[in-house]
């Protein structure tokens, strides 16, 4: 019989992945996006947020391989096979690099307004940053 | 839902202050800590009503608690982490 | 609660986490693991050498294992790319860690009611 006090502990887990890195400098990127398949092959609900420098790693025609760099930003194709579909951009951070015209390596991303983006980031369980 | 926000960098450093104080809530919380405590002293400041940092990281630095700042103890953070239903670490 | 680490041992930060997951533990919270992911992995290095004066990050993460059984999980493909080994004549991972993978950190999250990255 399941204690009172462990009812909490199995609360549905809602994953929210914030991604505050540009790609290749760092391996925050591509760290951040393991995590999100592999919560994603586990079935965990999980949603990807770009923020900041973050939303770098979404841009098109990037090639990581000019820069010996391994190309992990092919992988954001895998996200729709492990049914991770929220992908939300920070407008604000958009506009900021002049990104709001943009084509997305992703098709679904939605963008958000700081309103929005807050809301949203609040309707998850446990946050991860990278 | 409420946050637990963990500030671990100077806003004179990083945009991660900026990053969290953008994403704030009705009823969230801010915690500096480490660097964190260094944005006592930043003009973000001016945008939040509330704002808790851990004593001894901000006398480890000399920075002085501000008005208006509350100053915490590790264990106060634990306590705050359960009040909270989640918790997001800027770092 | 379960902890993910990500500094490594001769950072401050993690000097900071260690009390934040000390004083949990003396308060009584249930903390179900460590997972040690990026740099965080290198608390795991058996062979750290920190300067006696300094604060020695391996011996408390044992100290916490020890008297709590604190399990202490490492992901392996970030021990791998940061020069841990398991293998008989190079292993170099301290025996209190476990070696595990990415998974290990799912279950953390699911069983723990808050996760605190540090």
């Amino acid at each position: 019989m399941t204690p009172a006090n462990e009812v909490d502990n199995q609360a549905q887990k809602l994953v929210a992945i914030l991604n505050s890195t540009a790609p290749f400098s760092s391996t925050n990127g591509k760290d951040a996006l393991d995590l999100a398949l592999i919560f994603g092959s586990y079935e965990q609900v999980t949603s990807l947020f770009f923020q900041g420098d973050g939303v770098w790693q979404l841009i098109n025609n990037q090639d990581a391989t000019l820069i010996q760099s391994k190309d992990y930003l092919k992988t954001f194709a895998a996200l729709a096979f492990y049914d991770i579909e929220n992908i939300y951009l920070c407008q604000q951070s958009l506009n900021e690099r002049g990104l709001t015209d943009s084509q997305f390596t992703i098709g679904n991303v939605i963008v958000l307004n700081k309103l929005e983006f807050s809301e949203k980031l609040h309707q998850h369980n446990v946050l991860f940053r990278f | 839902m409420t946050l637990l926000h963990l500030v671990r960098k100077s806003a004179f450093e990083t945009s991660d202050f900026q990053q969290c104080i953008d994403t704030l809530a009705f009823g969230d919380q801010v915690v500096l800590l480490d660097d964190g405590c260094y944005n006592m002293r930043h003009t973000l400041m001016n945008k939040l009503t509330e704002v808790m940092v851990i004593k001894v990281h901000a006398d480890a630095r000399a920075i002085a608690i501000q008005a208006g700042t509350l100053a915490i103890s590790m264990a106060e953070l634990i306590d705050l982490t359960f009040k909270h239903n989640s918790v997001i670490t800027w770092q | 609660m379960a902890f993910i680490i990500t500094t490594p041992p001769n950072s401050n930060l993690t000097a900071t986490a260690l009390n934040y997951i000390e004083l949990a533990l003396e308060q009584g919270v249930s903390v179900l693991g460590v997972f040690f992911y990026q740099t965080g992995v290198l608390n795991a290095n058996e062979y750290i050498a920190l300067a006696s004066d300094e604060f020695q990050t391996t011996q408390q993460w044992q100290l916490l294992h020890q008297k709590y059984q604190l399990p202490l999980h490492l992901c392996y493909t970030a021990a791998e790319k940061n020069g841990l080994s398991e293998e008989k004549n190079t292993n170099n991972i301290a025996s209190h860690f476990t070696v595990s993978g990415l998974g290990e950190l799912v279950e953390l999250t699911s069983a723990a009611d808050r996760v605190v990255q540090l």
